[in-house]
């Protein structure tokens, strides 16, 4: 008998857990993360391209950076490129940035490059994520953080099933996060700007008709504070802005998500921590 | 010369504004003074003489005068403070590439005159303004702004950009872009049937156009009816290139003549 018991634990894969410690083990690990970063440095609303381009690049300078993104997936538009077929374009310079993340392309015409969805929006998720980004998926924006001078400084968080459920039956109080700046990259809905217009605190004009040539470099020019605390970027910035909309290519998301990293960087320098 | 409204200058003074590629404007102001025998000046940057304190009210007037919806009247708000940062970035620098915001032309026109005319209008100088920006005026025909080549006054205002995005392309060239072929495809099929950023045709027919503004400056009209002129006033790129490269002549016999009296003053 002893012998074929053992002969049974023999042949197991996986080293005996109990259900509750699986339980536990992420209860406790969720748990410790979210209490860290309930106050972060860099709290960044939408988990697309231009989110987690900024993300990473602050992230790398050892700034505390959380994503909040509504959906299950990160990644956003990056997945798919236009009419769903999954190939991603970018102009030059966009392509440097896929070669920094070690993203296969290749030259479509001179000046455009193409490169696979999956691959390309996996690799940036790895990298915001090797360069110390956490994220809060599953999680919606409800409302702005403000302070003196209605500064932005954090954000009012739900689980995202909650707005599905009916009014009536789920009094479900948010959570507010806080932190020193706040990144508006929830693309052309621009929610946290759209809060702020709600407030009569900002203005927005709603992004124009479609100019590919033009629109990418404005978009990049706009990105930057649009009010005290908050940093818009990606498609959110031709909603702010009133700029043409872009189309399906996505050089502009990548380098509006860095430079509105550079704008961060340079307004926090003093209180960067060393990784 | 009882065409002329003003005196004649005694100068064009030609002003830059943003990066000007394809324009070479030393050929345009030679052609202007073969042309007219009135010398020409190129003044450069038009924002490089002035103090940051102006640098800072011109930048909150264009920021103020964006066209936010092309589709309705003008109207003035306060512009966030990111606009205004923006638009001092780009009148900062000479070199500017970036355009694609529309502004209301004849407020933009104000911007400027303000700042380069001083104490009232000088009709011993003629000042023309090349830009990349894009400008609109309002258009009572169908009730929107529309993007212009021109606008002509003190200054006269002359955009490469509207050069390209004003003048109506083929009509093909739209149906086939609402079907869904690529904007890079059609520009392909139709090379040379429209002017394009940077084309090498530019500054031969930005002549025409700085004469235009010039003829506005002496007569108050800068237009001809004849399509073979350079003074037509096209609204299709076919109209832009047969008026300024095709044409049987460079003027009108009309406008020909009134540029032979003014070779002649200093005779």
């Amino acid at each position: 008998m002893g012998g074929q018991e053992n002969m049974a634990e023999k042949k197991r894969i996986f080293t005996p857990v109990s259900e509750k410690e699986i339980t536990r083990a992420i209860v406790d690990s969720f748990a410790r993360q979210f209490i860290e970063y309930v106050e972060s440095d860099c709290l960044i609303i939408g988990g697309g391209p231009s989110g987690l381009m900024a993300g990473r690049d602050i992230a790398s300078k050892g700034v505390k950076t959380l994503i909040v993104e509504r959906n299950n997936y990160i990644g956003g538009g990056f997945w798919i490129g236009g009419y769903l077929m999954n190939k991603v374009t970018v102009r030059e310079p966009g392509q440097k940035i896929l070669e920094e993340l070690g993203i296969p392309y290749e030259k479509a015409v001179k000046g455009l490059y193409v490169a696979d969805g999956p691959h390309a929006c996996s690799k940036l998720i790895a990298a915001a994520c090797d360069a110390g980004v956490k994220f809060a998926n599953m999680t919606i924006f409800d409302d702005v953080v403000l302070r003196e001078g209605n500064r932005v400084c954090g954000a009012v968080v739900n689980w995202t099933p909650v707005n599905a459920l009916p009014r009536e039956i789920t009094c479900v109080d948010p959570v507010a996060l806080e932190s020193k700046f706040v990144v508006d990259s929830t693309g052309h809905d621009a929610c946290v700007v759209k809060k702020l217009e709600e407030r009569g605190i900002l203005k927005t004009t709603g992004f124009g008709a479609m100019w590919v040539e033009q629109s990418e470099d404005l978009v990049v020019e706009h990105t930057g504070e649009a009010h005290p605390g908050l940093i818009v970027t990606g498609m959110a910035v031709a909603t702010t802005y009133g700029l043409p909309r872009m189309g399906p290519t996505f050089g502009a998301m990548l380098l509006s998500g860095r430079k509105g990293a550079q704008v961060i960087l340079q307004k926090m320098n003093p209180v960067v921590r060393p990784r | 010369m009882n065409d002329f409204i003003l005196p004649i200058p005694e100068a064009i003074d030609l002003y830059e504004e943003g990066d000007l590629n394809g324009l070479d404007i030393t050929q345009l102001g030679e052609y202007l003074e073969i042309n007219t025998h009135i010398p020409f000046h190129i003044r450069g940057d038009i924002y490089k003489r002035f103090s940051k304190r102006r640098i800072e009210e011109a930048s909150k007037e264009f920021a103020r005068i964006r066209l936010r919806d092309p589709g309705k009247r003008f109207v003035s708000g306060p512009p966030s403070q990111a606009e205004v940062d923006y638009e001092k970035r780009r009148i900062s620098d000479p070199g500017w590439k970036s355009f694609g915001i529309l502004y209301e032309g004849v407020l933009y026109q104000k911007v400027i005159s303000d700042l380069v005319i001083k104490g009232g209008l000088d009709p011993k100088h003629c000042i023309l303004l090349f830009t990349n920006q894009l400008f609109g005026t309002w258009d009572r025909d169908d009730s929107r702004y529309h993007a212009r080549v021109s606008l002509y006054g003190f200054p006269s205002l002359i955009s490469l950009t509207g050069l390209v995005e004003a003048p109506a392309k083929p009509k093909e060239f739209y149906l086939k872009k609402q079907m869904g072929t690529p904007v890079a495809w059609l520009k392909e099929e139709y090379q040379g049937k429209f002017l394009d950023h940077g084309d090498l045709r530019t500054t031969e027919v930005l002549k025409g156009y700085a004469m235009q503004g010039l003829f506005f400056h002496l007569t108050g009209d800068p237009f001809c009816e004849d399509r073979d002129c350079r003074l037509f006033n096209s609204h299709w790129q076919e109209e832009v290139l047969h008026s300024q490269l095709d044409g049987r002549y460079d003027f009108c016999p009309r406008h020909d003549s009134i540029l032979n009296q003014l070779r002649g003053r200093d005779r």
